[in-house]
Formats: structure tokens, C-alpha cells, sequence
């Protein structure tokens, strides 16, 4: 499947930026932003009231604890109410002010529901050229991936960043391990190097060499020596995640575009080590 | 009526009654004495290429004495204050006395601020051998661009990057593993944790469902008071994990940290070993490199950023000098001596002598809206240039300078220099800033300013006596003689190299000296006003190219000096017209009692001319008052009433001794509107006031200068060049007719230096300067009739002057007396008015 968003106006799909009550990492809103501005698309923000935090909130014996671990509180389904109001409304400031800042068109909205189902009902209103970004940073939890790119049709890719996320400039790297899908994984490249005028990294994974160097002549063929475009290689031979993670950050990307269920975002796979190392947003292309 | 000239003169003036003429009275100066002038013949050069340019000052021995001496003396408050008129060579010549001084002494010692790293807002100031900081601070820079390359690299490194990761690895297995554990836990007991916006909650769950609180409700009690056990332990248990975190995270960055230092403190070491070895005898400059070095280890986080990110408005590479993220290591070099050669001590003039060039000053960048500073904006005064030296300085510039005064007398007294902010200074901001450690002084400050200068701060600066102890005193002008006449043509043979001109032949420094004597206002003297002259060398030079020659003559120099002349004269010839056409009153001649002219000078810039000016006076009977209308105008100076004073001391104590002095008498400057100083116009003042008493007529044809005493002696004035010559172009202006002169003090007569065509024309008889010892000797030239002197029965010879004004005011003390019978009062003198 190829990585595509509709532009705006074309009403078949937009950026999902997708709010819980956790805090939102700048660097996913930042993402989710130029993705917009990339393929001239607007952004909609979902911020989910999970309906079973008031379910939590009716027990008179359940506390909540706070972050630090030294207070522990009543819970009521009024301050849970009024909890859940200031975070939707902090969140959509921030995502304001940068899709201002871009003339990204955005539109908000708060649903009380299940995340995931939230999360498919709405591009399931309007696609399905939707992509959808997490504000929540992701620890690497591979299962929840899997839920959302098998759970939401409506959807061509997923943006989300790292806990150590820190950038998004810088060149966009392609991670290809399916020259079959190298195009289409250029095309988005290109798309997102446009913003900032920078280079195209292309990293070529593979699981051995022999494979390796097969690849390496069919991306060549592909870029036709065009100056805007680096290859580079990384042969996964031992822990596959982590050698391909180091070499991404060695490459400081300003994005990363994957395919789901390869060497780097394995279906079911551990994403931790992954989601540790990453300093920029990944773009996984179902 | 028409006069003869004087010395022929025997014919009496006759007023009415008997008088006595004149048999002898004193002659006319001689032109041979009105100009003293330079043979060309006696110099014994042709131009000035024979001569040896002299260095230095002639004639000042005095003055340079002082300056040896205030230089040699080694303590601080024996500075030295260099006075005397402006434009006299005074600061060429004291640069030419200290030069060779200061370039033997001992070579100060370099001083550059460093960041303080225990107290950033007190820059450090550091002493270094002289040639050493420049060293040192681009040591710094080498070592900070070998670090720039070598610690990325070796943070990049595989080695590195592995440490790092094991420890972030055992800080995230280890909340991860409490995490997943309580979360395994707690769905095996069927809680579900749920994250808040604040926090974490926990609910019974079903099929991964939190169960709906009305279900719940519905189970059986015991079962619901088990869950509720459950998730209070596991609540718990939470509790513990989170507050765990902040404390692990901490171990986390502690390790971090340690793993950083090690990886940096070697390449730090490394880095900076060299300058440390190469400072190893300079025990400040190892404390500042070890305390850079750890603060390098300490902040290596500096070299891992890109300077790009840093330095994000420039976008583009930044080197390392002037790169912000390393601006604390960089060694702010105040005074250096070079490569270390020895040059002697420093021979300072800070010609604009602010507060901030004085004492240096702490410098603000804008950045972001705000004025923002740091040690490498603390920019060096002229004092820590000087240090260790000689600082010179203009006093009236200095003292025209806010602040700067006082912040000089501060440093030398506190024998260190504090750079403060001039606001912090008077009380009025406290804003935070650096205050950089002071830096010890060892200076001589040279101030050079004019008398009038030392003076006033001698008497109103009770510090100034106290720090400026040695006393240079530059004399405006030379004794006159053969030698300084050949020192003086070496002067100018200087003047000529230093500004490149053409060579003067002999007749041409002859004018010259011959204007030094006329700039003298004396012609026994020469002035070293050097400036001066060496402008009009260098005018006359001008107009010798114009003349096309290879040589500049006496015929350029007096060129130069007349077209000074007529550059500066517009009021000069404006005051001559007035008087032309009538609009002032001078006569020149004819005669005229209880009138006669005076002369004042007017000095505009450097250019002085006079202009004679009529004075009359008046008498009546009266209370014994000379009233001065010019004092009583407010229009007279201090000294002109003085004189006039005076003249009531000279009537009284020779006409009056047993009568009561009963006049009244005015005296008055016709048609003047400006002020009127000085006491030049006193002798004028009497004459006219004797001539009113006696009624006996002043020849109009003179004029007359000169101050008297109260024993009647005509005293020497100022300017009386000019005013010799303002009254010859009046009188050349009518057409000069033999019998017009002017009247000097004897003790004038060796000042005297003309023009050349006053000369000339008392050569030729057309005009006479009379020397004149005394009121009496005055009298008769200006009336032509005796003074007359007592006789043995104290009375004056009948007729003379003398006798008509002793009997004048004896007939006006009769008629008080009669007046004051008649009124009945008991007075004898009548009440002046005011």
C-alpha cells in the first residue's frame, strides 16, 4: 500500500491527530504538522475521552494516583470531567499555534469512547486516504501497532514519535526493504524533503549482504543518479531492530518511512529498542 | 590749530592766562627702537637644509627638570601637570623627554580577564609575563578546536555509545520490569490501570473492559470488599514504583554523568596540556586553565551540539573564537606586549579622554530585546594601556569629561583600576553587571593643560595638590640672543623636515624669528609658541609654491603673515571705518580740554587690534568723587575702577594735602557699549582730568596708554604693539601730518616690535612714540606746557599745570566752604549726588 493523504478539499481523508489524556509529545504535533504541509492536507484532532476513566471515577473506593506516586486522590466523574476538559483544551492550543504557524487548515473535536474505536470511526467518516499521528509518545508496544494499522482500515500510514524524540528537521530517511515499494516510499520521501529543501536518505535494509547488494543496484537504477538522493545500507544480520535503529539515528533524519511487519517494525514484534532510540518521527506504511 | 612736531615744539599754549611752555621734555624713540630685527647676514646659513633639526624644546629647562624629575620619582602621587599656553610643543616635548625613558624601562606585564568559574559576575583578572596573553588565549582557542573535533568523535564512538546504552537500558528494564510486573499482576487479579490526565486509576475489569460501577455493585459483598483489596494493594504497590522513578532516573543521569567525564576528561587533559605546561610557571594562569578544564568535562554536553543550533542566525559555520557556546574559555586580552621582545614601557596619550577611554568600560550586546554582557566585553581604558608607564592626558578635555576626573583621581589614589558603570559610579542605576577584580595601577599621569587650568584646581580640588605633585612649568617665551636665534631657525628647520616643505633660506627665518619676537609682544623675547610658527612656515611655504619657488623667502613668510592678518581682520577694518567716516569720534588732530585719546585692544581668536577710543572727563565742585561711568554702567571691569581709583589717590595726595578735595569729577569712554578692563587707560584718564582742572587743551593729534601709580609714574601695559599701530592707521587713514604719536610707558619701549611701515613712517618723521616716565612728563608732551614741580615754599611755578589744578581745586574748597556757610549745616562739603 502507498503512504498518501488526501489534500484539502478533496474530503477522502486527512491527518488524525489523535489526543488521550496523556501529555502529547511536541515533536508527534510537530510531525503530524508537516505531514499536513507536505501533502497539503489538513489536520483533525481527536482528543478521546476513554469512557472507562469515568467508569473509574463512579467507584467511591477507587483512588487515582498522581504521577509521582506521593498523592492519591478521590476520583468523581466531575473533576474526571473537568480533568479530561483542561487536557483536550491545552492540546488543541499547542496543535493550534503550529498549524497556524504552517496555514495548515485543522478542525478539532473531543469524543468520549473506546481510543481505538474512536480512532476507526473517524477515518472510517472520511477516507481512506487518512494517515494517523499519535500525540502520545509510543514506549514500543508492539501489539497496540498492530491494533491500529489491522483495526483501522481507513488508514494508509501511522505517525508516531519516541519518548527521546527530538527533531524533525533534517533529511528524510526511507527505510526500504522491498525495492518493489521504493517508489512509492520515494514519493513521500520527496514530499517531506520538499519542506525544508533537503536531501533523500534512502537505507536500504536487508537481511544479509547478498541481499543487500541486490537491493543496492535496484534502488541505483531507481534513483538514476539523482544528487538529491544518498543511499545507504544497513545489513540487519544480528538483532535486526537495534542495528537498523542505530544506523538511523547515526543518519539524524528528520523522519523515518517504513513499512509495517519488515526487519524494523516487525508484526507483533518488540518495538521497544526502537522506540528508545528514535530522536525523529516514524512514518510506518502499512 | 596746527602742532609742530614736539621736539621743535617751544611755542606756549595759551588758554587764556599765563602759562609756561616746555624748555625740555622727552624725545621721540628713534625707528632703530621701535623693531628689533634679525640680519639675515648674522645667522651663517643660506636655508634651513644646513641646519640640524633640534628635537625637544629651547629654553625650557625649568619645565623639563620637573618632567625628569616627576618621571624618575618612584611614587604614585608625584604626577606630573605639564602647564603653559597652548600650541608650545608642550606633549611633543613631553613625548621626546619620556620616549627614551620609557623605551629603557622595564617591560609591563601583560593582564587579560578570564571567566571566573566560582563567581561568574567578577571576570578574573589575570597577570602574565608581558608577551604571554596572547599566547594564552590562543592556546585556549586551539585547544577548544581540538576538542570540537575530538569529542564528538568520541561520543559517536562505538565504545561510548554501548556504555551509554547498557545504562539506559538498566534504568528502562528496570521501571519497565515494575511496570510490566504490576500490570501483569494486576490484570491477573482483573484490575485494569488506566491512565489520567493528573495521574494512574485502577478498576476491577472484565474481558479487558473496565466493568461498569452498576455491575460491580451487583456483585456479592464480599466479593466486591476482595477487589477492593486488590486494588488498594496494588495502589499501592504503584506508589512505590513512581516514587521510585525520580530516584533511579537520578542514579541514571548520575552514571551518565560519570561515564561523560571519563570519556571527556582525557581528551580535555589532552587538549590542554601543553598550555598547561607552557604557563606551568604561572600559578594564576594554571588556575584558570584547571578550572577550565573541569568545567570543560563538567559541560561537554557544549561540543555535542552543532554550532548551527547554537549559533542559529548566522547559519553558517561559526569558529570556535567566536562561537557563543564557548565564550567562557576564551581569555579576554587587555594589554599585551607583543611577541614578547622587550619594548620598554608605554608612552600613552589618549587623546578624548571619556570616562570609559580612561578607565575601559564593560560593553552590552543587544540579543533578543535585552543588552546582555559578559568578561570579553570588558574593553581596556587608557590606563591599562599605560600601566606600568606613562598615561598623558588633556586636562581641560578631562575635566570637560563627566566623571572621568574623578575616576582618574580614584585609580591613582587607590593605585588600581576598577571599571565600574559611570551610573553605578554616581548611585543613580544598580543594574546587575560584571565587576571585573580590579587590576593594580603603576602609572605616571601627565596632564597638560594652561596655567589659568592648574591654577583653579590647585585652589578648589584639595585632591589635586595631593596627586599631582611635580609642577612643569612651560614658559611662553625665550630670551632673546644670538644662540636662540640660531635654536630658534633649528626649530623651524624641525618644522620643515617633520611637515615635508620646502627650505627657508636665511632671510625667510629671520621674519620668522622676527614675528616670534612680535608674537612675544616683546622684543627681547622670542615666543615658542611652536604651533604658531609652524604655521605660518607652513603657510609661507604655501605661498612660495605659488610663487613657483623651490625656496621659501622672507617675502612668503611675510605673505603668510599678512594674509593671517587679513583674514582675520574684517572688525579690525570695520573699527577703522567707523572712525573714517565720523561715525565714531577720534580727533587727530587740534586740541581740547578735559579730552584725549585712549587705546584699547581687542583680541578675537589669535588675532588683537586696537582702536582708539575718546575719553573725556568733566569737574565741577563736588564731595571729593571721580565718578567712572563705565563702573557705574556696570560696563568697567574690576581693574579699570581700580585705575580710576587710583587717579583720586594721585589728586588728592599731590593737590589736596590741607584742603578738603571738593570736586566732583566724570570720566568717561565716549561711544563705548562694550566693557572696558584694564588699567592701560589710567594715565589717559588723568591727563584728561588734569586738562579739565587746569582747562589747559590736549593735543588731539595724540593718544596715549600707559597705567599710572598714585606717585604719578606711568606704568608698563599690555599690547602695546597694537595699540601703537591702531592709532597709526587712524591717523595714516587722514593722512599723517608730522605731528601725531602716541605716548607709551618707558618701561614699554622693549616691547617694542612694529610693523615695519610704523617704522617707516617714524623713519621718516611722519609719526612719533614718546616714552614716558611720568603723569608729568605725559602732560607737558600732550599740552606742550610744563608741569611745573614745588619750590621751596611748596607752591608750583605759576602757569604751570601743576599750579592751574592745585589752584582749581583750592578755589573749589573756598566755594564748599562758603556754600556749606551759606547753607548753614555746619558741612563744609557739600553732599555729592550719586
Amino acid at each position: 500500500m502507498i503512504a498518501h493523504v488526501a489534500e484539502t478539499g478533496e474530503d477522502r481523508g486527512r491527518v488524525v491527530l489523535q489526543f488521550t489524556s496523556a501529555h502529547p509529545s511536541p515533536i508527534a504535533l510537530e510531525a503530524a504538522v508537516r505531514i499536513a504541509r507536505a501533502f497539503g492536507s489538513e489536520i483533525e484532532t481527536l482528543f478521546v475521552e476513554d469512557e472507562q476513566l469515568y467508569d473509574c471515577a463512579a467507584y467511591g473506593f477507587v483512588r487515582e494516583v498522581s504521577l509521582t506516586g506521593r498523592q492519591r486522590r478521590v476520583m468523581s466523574a466531575a473533576g474526571m470531567k473537568r480533568d479530561l476538559h483542561l487536557a483536550a483544551q491545552g492540546a488543541r492550543r499547542q496543535i493550534e499555534a503550529l498549524a497556524r504557524r504552517a496555514e495548515v487548515p485543522l478542525r478539532s473535536r473531543v469524543v468520549r469512547d473506546e481510543p481505538l474505536r474512536a480512532l476507526s470511526v473517524a477515518c472510517a467518516e472520511r477516507g481512506p486516504w487518512n494517515v494517523v499521528a499519535l500525540a502520545e509518545p509510543f514506549t514500543g508496544n508492539g501489539m497496540l501497532l498492530r491494533q491500529l494499522l489491522v483495526e483501522i482500515s481507513g488508514t494508509t500510514g501511522l505517525v508516531m514519535v519516541g519518548p527521546k524524540a527530538q527533531r524533525v528537521a533534517g533529511p528524510p530517511v526511507a527505510v526500504v526493504e522491498d525495492t518493489q515499494r521504493l517508489p512509492d516510499m520515494l514519493r513521500t520521501a520527496e514530499r517531506l524533503a520538499a519542506l525544508d529543501g533537503t536531501q533523500i536518505v534512502l537505507l536500504l535494509v536487508a537481511s544479509d549482504e547478498e541481499r543487500l547488494h541486490a537491493m543496492d543496484g535496484e534502488a541505483r537504477l531507481v534513483v538514476e543518479g539523482r544528487e538529491d538522493v544518498r543511499i545507504k545500507a544497513a545489513a540487519a544480520t544480528h538483532g535486526a531492530a537495534a542495528v537498523i535503529a542505530e544506523a538511523l539515528r547515526r543518519l539524524q533524519g528528520g523522519f523515518v518511512i517504513c513499512q509495517f511487519g519488515g526487519l524494523l517494525v516487525p508484526d507483533e514484534g518488540d518495538l521497544r529498542p526502537l522506540a528508545a532510540v528514535l530522536e525523529c518521527p516514524l512514518l510506518v506504511v502499512r | 590749530m596746527f602742532f609742530k612736531r614736539p621736539q621743535h615744539d617751544s611755542t606756549p599754549v595759551v588758554t587764556g592766562g599765563q602759562v609756561t611752555t616746555v624748555a625740555a621734555r622727552p624725545q621721540p624713540l628713534e625707528a632703530a627702537e621701535l623693531r628689533r630685527v634679525v640680519n639675515p647676514g648674522t645667522l651663517g646659513f643660506k636655508t634651513t637644509d644646513e641646519l640640524h633639526p633640534i628635537t625637544g624644546l629651547i629654553g625650557q629647562d625649568r619645565a623639563l627638570k620637573a618632567i625628569q624629575f616627576g618621571a624618575n620619582i618612584k611614587s604614585h602621587d608625584f604626577n606630573i601637570f605639564v602647564l603653559g599656553p597652548p600650541a608650545s610643543g608642550k606633549t611633543t616635548a613631553v613625548k621626546a623627554h619620556l620616549g627614551p625613558k620609557a623605551a629603557e624601562a622595564p617591560t609591563p606585564t601583560d593582564w587579560a580577564y578570564v571567566y571566573n568559574f566560582d563567581d561568574p559576575n567578577r571576570p578574573r583578572a589575570l597577570q602574565l609575563p608581558h608577551g604571554r596573553a596572547r599566547m594564552l588565549a590562543k592556546g585556549m582557542v586551539a585547544a577548544l578546536d581540538e576538542l570540537r573535533s575530538v569529542l564528538p568523535a568520541l561520543f559517536e564512538s562505538e565504545d561510548y555509545q554501548v556504555r551509554r546504552r547498557a545504562i539506559d537500558e538498566q534504568f528502562r528494564s528496570g521501571q519497565e520490569e515494575a511496570f510490566e510486573g504490576l500490570n501483569a499482576k494486576a490484570q491477573s487479579q482483573n484490575i485494569a490501570i488506566l491512565r489520567t490526565p493528573t495521574g494512574f486509576t485502577m478498576a476491577p475489569m472484565h474481558e479487558g473492559k473496565v466493568v461498569k460501577p452498576e455491575v460491580f455493585n451487583a456483585l456479592p459483598e464480599g466479593m466486591r470488599k476482595d477487589v477492593e483489596a486488590k486494588i488498594e494493594g496494588l495502589q499501592k504497590e504503584l506508589e512505590t514504583i513512581l516514587e521510585r522513578m525520580p530516584k533511579a532516573d537520578k542514579k541514571r543521569r548520575g552514571q551518565l554523568s560519570e561515564l561523560n567525564e571519563e570519556v571527556s576528561r582525557r581528551a580535555v587533559q589532552e587538549a590542554l596540556n601543553d598550555l598547561i605546561a607552557s604557563f606551568s610557571d604561572v600559578p594564576q594562569a594554571l588556575d584558570f586553565l584547571r578550572a577550565a578544564g573541569f568545567d570543560l568535562i563538567r559541560n561537554v554536553g557544549l561540543f555535542l551540539m552543532t554550532g548551527e543550533e547554537e549559533n542559529a542566525i548566522v547559519k553558517q559555520p561559526v569558529d570556535t573564537a567566536r562561537d557563543a557556546r564557548f565564550r567562557r574559555y576564551m581569555v579576554n586580552v587587555m594589554v599585551a606586549s607583543g611577541d614578547g621582545t622587550s619594548a620598554g614601557a608605554p608612552v600613552v596619550e589618549e587623546i578624548n579622554p571619556t570616562y570609559g577611554n580612561i578607565i575601559g568600560r564593560v560593553e552590552h550586546i543587544a540579543q533578543m530585546g535585552t543588552l546582555v554582557t559578559d568578561f570579553l566585553l570588558i574593553k581596556p581604558g587608557a590606563l591599562h594601556r599605560a600601566n606600568g608607564g606613562y598615561l598623558l592626558l588633556d586636562a581641560r578635555k578631562l575635566l570637560l569629561s563627566p566623571f572621568a576626573w574623578e575616576a582618574l583621581k580614584r585609580a591613582i589614589k587607590a593605585r588600581s583600576i576598577r571599571i565600574e558603570q559611570p551610573t553605578e559610579m554616581s548611585g543613580l542605576i544598580s543594574t546587575q553587571s560584571l565587576d571585573p577584580e580590579p587590576i593594580p595601577l603603576d602609572v605616571r599621569v601627565v596632564l597638560l593643560g594652561d596655567r589659568e587650568l592648574y591654577y583653579l584646581l590647585s585652589a578648589y580640588d584639595p585632591d589635586f595638590s595631593s596627586l599631582f605633585k611635580v609642577q612643569a612649568d612651560f614658559d611662553d617665551t625665550i630670551a632673546r640672543s644670538s644662540e636662540n636665534d640660531q635654536a630658534y631657525a633649528r626649530v623651524i628647520a624641525s618644522i620643515v623636515k617633520e611637515h615635508g616643505l620646502k627650505p627657508v633660506d636665511a632671510g625667510g627665518v629671520a621674519r620668522v624669528i622676527d614675528e616670534g619676537a612680535r608674537l612675544a609682544d616683546d622684543r627681547e623675547k622670542l615666543s615658542i609658541e611652536i604651533g604658531r610658527i609652524a604655521d605660518i612656515v607652513r603657510e609661507a611655504d604655501y605661498w612660495s609654491d605659488q610663487a613657483k619657488r623651490k625656496i621659501t623667502t622672507r617675502a612668503d613668510v611675510a605673505r603668510a603673515i599678512e594674509e593671517q592678518i587679513q583674514r582675520a581682520d574684517r572688525l579690525r577694518d570695520r573699527a577703522q571705518e567707523t572712525i573714517a567716516r565720523g561715525v565714531v569720534l577720534v580727533d587727530t588732530e587740534g586740541a581740547q580740554v578735559g579730552q584725549i585719546n585712549g587705546l584699547s585692544v581687542l583680541q578675537l581668536g589669535s588675532f588683537a587690534f586696537a582702536r582708539p577710543s575718546r575719553i573725556t572727563a568733566r569737574v565741577r565742585l563736588g564731595s571729593g568723587r571721580v565718578t567712572d561711568i563705565e563702573r557705574e554702567a556696570k560696563l568697567g571691569g574690576p581693574l579699570h575702577s581700580k585705575g580710576v581709583m587710583i587717579l583720586w589717590g594721585f589728586l588728592a595726595g599731590r593737590y589736596a594735602l590741607d584742603v578738603p578735595l571738593a570736586m566732583a569729577a566724570t570720566l568717561v569712554f565716549e561711544q563705548s557699549y562694550g566693557g572696558v578692563e584694564g588699567d592701560s587707560a589710567s594715565s589717559a584718564e588723568l591727563y584728561a582730568l588734569l586738562s579739565a582742572l587746569s582747562e589747559i587743551p590736549i593735543k588731539q593729534s595724540l593718544a596715549v596708554t600707559g597705567s599710572v601709580n598714585q606717585r604719578g609714574e606711568v606704568q608698563a601695559i599690555g599690547g602695546v604693539n597694537e595699540k601703537i599701530e591702531g592709532f597709526f592707521d587712524v591717523c595714516r587713514a587722514r593722512g599723517l601730518n608730522e605731528q601725531q604719536g602716541v605716548l607709551i610707558p618707558k618701561s614699554n619701549v622693549q616691547h617694542l616690535m612694529l610693523r615695519e611701515d610704523v617704522v617707516e613712517a617714524v623713519r621718516h618723521s611722519q609719526f612719533a612714540i614718546y616714552p614716558v616716565g611720568t603723569i608729568d612728563e605725559g602732560i607737558e608732551i600732550l599740552t606742550g606746557v610744563k608741569a611745573g614741580e614745588r619750590d621751596s615754599g611748596a607752591r608750583f611755578a605759576a602757569g604751570t599745570i601743576n599750579r592751574l589744578v592745585e589752584d582749581k581745586l583750592k578755589s573749589f574748597a573756598e566755594r564748599a566752604r562758603a556754600f556749606a556757610k551759606s547753607a548753614g549745616n555746619g558741612s563744609v562739603i557739600p553732599k555729592d549726588e550719586p
